[in-house]
């Protein structure tokens, strides 16, 4: 298949920084084409550089065509770029402003045709505009006259579409949408090149990714060959944890910033869910944090398992064996805090209870009454009665406050 | 939309009407029949007889003037208005922007050459000259990203104008020890010296430049959007923009080597149009030549009954008028930015 623009050795120079080297990669039709990275790795000045409005070296083909040896309306008719930057000082309306997408169509002598203004009309009614036709757009929020240069660009009917940030003022429904649009507009003909930073966004509606770091591409290929924890390290400096959502099946990231190693532990024991917020919570701050045990399929599985918490597991719907109990705990033993959460008490997990007996700092979180959490006819809730004397107990909602107090009790210490 | 088809026609009909009661109204009335039939038998109709003395007054002194009245008043407006959307900024205007002054520069230097004397057309040439080198230092002192911020506006066009207008006094107090008072209307327009000959020097380089603006209406939409969208849109910006400023300098030159310096009225007219036109330049232009046109007849229409047989520069007209209005401007624009 014929790459509809296609990029060989691309470099830029700004002043004295040279903002991107070597940059190679081809766009075909059918395609929308995530551009990703963080600020300042070059996205803008690609997106620039491929409509020969930012002077590069190497070389760039629109179709058959080198960009070099064609003028300003000749590569407009081929690739149309939509700026990040929407104000306009002078109250077009926003059907005025669609209908200048045209203008490369038109010589100074034509007149407007009937295919112009059908393609307008088409357009409005494609990016749901319609209703903003006759508004002014110095009059409109940020989001709709984005929306409207969106429908500019598509009225301008290049062969490759390339949109900078095209979402950054959109609300949720409008990203998805403005997604929708432009998949639809670019069927198997044209092809799309966008600049973005939401990487979820990206994922999810791109059908390739091209990572850009320090204006040179990093990684390139399926979203999830990209979007990998190490490239998005290299390139963004920071901690990244890649899992699939288990609720829309999709790939999900989870950023941290870098920093010492934390020193404070804190075990925590849960299970069924029950202990998600408190893994959330501790994930997010900076603890090392221990959980267990758990079992496969078990959601603070998957949320201990995206930060990287270390975890004693045991196999599903069976009783904790004697490893996994000896190991968490030693777990709880060490720890500098231990945490049981809102868990239901079994007959094939209550030996969780006894394993933090020896803890040495306990919080016992109670959003439920322990009496309608145990199904083990009153032993596991003696056991949890044992074990809430000698611990705080809490609500769920109560941790934050209460563990930000405690560390600044054991730090006075 | 209908409103809007009506405002050329009716702009129109304006301007006819103003320069048929500017050529009846002056120090010796000429009653509105006797004036059409002059107008007519000047453009070959076939009419009555008409009063000799009537006759020459209006068609050797009126005339001329309410005709000039009108051009320069097209050629400022038209000026303004492409310069706003070239530099984005509602507030542009030959005037202030120094484009005129660079243009009076030119045309006084012609004068205090001598060559003035040898060719009539050295003063035209002399006037572009001035006011190419005047659109030069402006767009290449203050241009950012294809806009020009209304305080950088502002403070480059009064550096620009002043130093034009220091050049102008300087080489009139040089040569005229004599007859400087002939020569004072180039700090301050008026019309009162317009003649069949003087005005032939303005039509041909204001037809030239308005001609040439009036065909980049849609390309200054486009440019109107930003410089970025426009090159995005297919526009060679560099070249389409030093054209537009050639036929802006060409067009302000021609206006101002025959009436001086007016200001304002590229200020005036086309934003008050843009209110009830919106902002498309393909209408917005020849609405701003015909505005510009009724405005500066009127102004000088007032300048010369207001005060009797005495007369007042149309330049201090316009400039009663503009300097309140751009105040508003100006105090709305900061408003707007602080909002």
């Amino acid at each position: 298949m014929k790459a509809l623009l296609s990029a060989r050795n691309l470099g830029c120079t700004l002043g004295r920084k040279s903002v991107l080297t070597g940059i190679d990669f081809s766009v075909h039709p059918g395609e929308v084409v995530g551009l990703i990275g963080p600020n300042g790795s070059g996205k803008s000045t690609l997106l620039g550089c491929l409509n020969a409005t930012k002077e590069s070296t190497g070389t760039v083909t629109l179709g058959e065509r080198p960009l070099a040896g064609l003028s300003p309306r000749q590569v407009a008719l081929l690739v149309a770029l939509m700026h990040q930057e929407t104000a306009v000082p002078f109250p077009f309306t926003a059907r005025e402003v669609v209908a200048l997408g045209r203008h490369p169509h038109r010589g100074r002598w034509s007149p407007e045709t009937a295919e112009d203004r059908r393609q307008v009309e088409a357009t409005l009614t494609l990016t749901q505009t319609l209703g903003l036709a006759g508004q002014s757009v110095t009059r409109m929020s940020g989001g709709e006259r984005q929306r409207v240069l969106f429908a500019q660009a598509l009225a301008q009917n290049p062969s490759v579409l390339l949109l900078d940030e095209p979402t950054s003022n959109l609300d949720l429904s409008f990203q998805e949408s403005i997604f929708g649009t432009l998949k639809q507009w670019v069927g198997r003909e044209k092809a799309a090149l966008v600049a973005i930073h939401d990487l979820r966004l990206a994922a999810r509606h791109c059908h390739r990714l091209i990572l850009l770091s320090q204006g040179r591409i990093l990684a390139e290929g399926r979203p999830e060959d990209v979007l990998t924890p190490d490239h998005l390290s290299a390139a963004y400096g920071v901690d990244v944890r890649v899992y699939q959502n288990p609720v829309t099946g999709l790939v999900d990231y989870q950023f941290r910033q870098r920093g010492d190693e934390p020193t404070v532990h804190v075990h925590v024991v849960g299970g069924g869910g029950s202990a998600a917020d408190v893994l959330r919570l501790l994930g997010e701050g900076r603890y090392r944090v221990t959980a267990g045990v758990l079992a496969p399929g078990d959601t603070d599985l998957q949320v201990a398992s995206v930060y990287g918490m270390p975890v004693v597991t045991c196999p599903p719907f069976s009783a904790i064996p004697p490893a996994a109990f000896e190991a968490n705990r030693e777990l709880a033993d060490r720890a500098d805090l231990t945490i049981v959460s809102n868990l239901a008490i079994g007959p094939l997990n209550q030996s969780n209870l006894e394993s933090v007996l020896g803890a040495r700092n306990l919080v016992v979180i109670e959003d439920d009454p322990p009496e309608v959490r145990d199904f083990t006819g009153g032993e596991g809730l003696a056991l949890y009665r044992r074990l809430a004397a000698r611990a705080t107990v809490l609500k769920g909602a109560q941790l934050a406050g209460w563990l930000e107090e405690w560390r600044g009790l054991s730090a006075d210490r | 939309m209908k409103a809007r088809a009506g405002v050329l026609p009716g702009l129109g009909l304006a301007l006819g009407a103003a320069m048929v009661a500017a050529t009846a109204i002056g120090s010796v009335e000429v009653p509105v029949s006797a004036t059409l039939a002059i107008l007519g038998k000047c453009l070959g109709f076939p009419t009555g007889p008409v009063d000799q003395k009537w006759e020459a007054i209006v068609v050797l002194i009126r005339l001329p003037r309410v005709l000039g009245a009108a051009l320069i008043g097209a050629a400022l407006a038209t000026a303004g208005a492409v310069l706003q959307s070239l530099l984005r900024n509602p507030m542009a205007d030959p005037g202030l922007l120094g484009v005129s002054s660079g243009a009076g520069f030119g045309a006084v230097l012609s004068i205090g050459l001598g060559l003035a004397s040898q060719s009539l057309w050295f003063t035209p040439l002399f006037a572009v000259a001035g006011a190419l080198t005047a659109s030069a230092v402006i767009v290449g002192l203050s241009l950012r990203k294809g806009q020009m911020p209304v305080f950088t506006l502002i403070l480059a066009g009064l550096a620009v104008s002043t130093f034009f207008g220091a050049g102008t006094s300087l080489v009139l107090s040089l040569v005229s020890h004599d007859n400087v008072a002939q020569f004072l209307f180039w700090a301050m327009g008026t019309l009162a010296n317009t003649r069949w000959d003087t005005l032939g020097l303005a039509a041909a380089p204001v037809a030239l430049g308005m001609t040439g603006l009036l065909l980049f209406g849609r390309d200054l939409n486009v440019l109107a959007l930003g410089e970025a969208q426009a090159r995005s849109l297919g526009v060679d910006v560099p070249g389409t923009r030093l054209t537009l400023m050639v036929l802006v300098s060409v067009t302000t030159a021609g206006a101002v080597c025959t009436s001086g310096p007016v200001g304002f009225v590229g200020l005036m007219v086309p934003p008050m149009l843009r209110l009830v036109l919106g902002p498309d330049n393909r209408m917005l232009l020849p609405a701003s030549a015909l505005g510009g046109a009724v405005f500066l007849v009127v102004c000088d229409l007032i300048s010369r009954v207001v005060s009797g047989p005495l007369e007042v520069n149309v330049g201090i007209v316009t400039s009663l008028l503009g300097a309140p209005y751009f105040l508003f401007l100006l105090v709305r624009a900061s408003r707007e930015k602080a909002a």
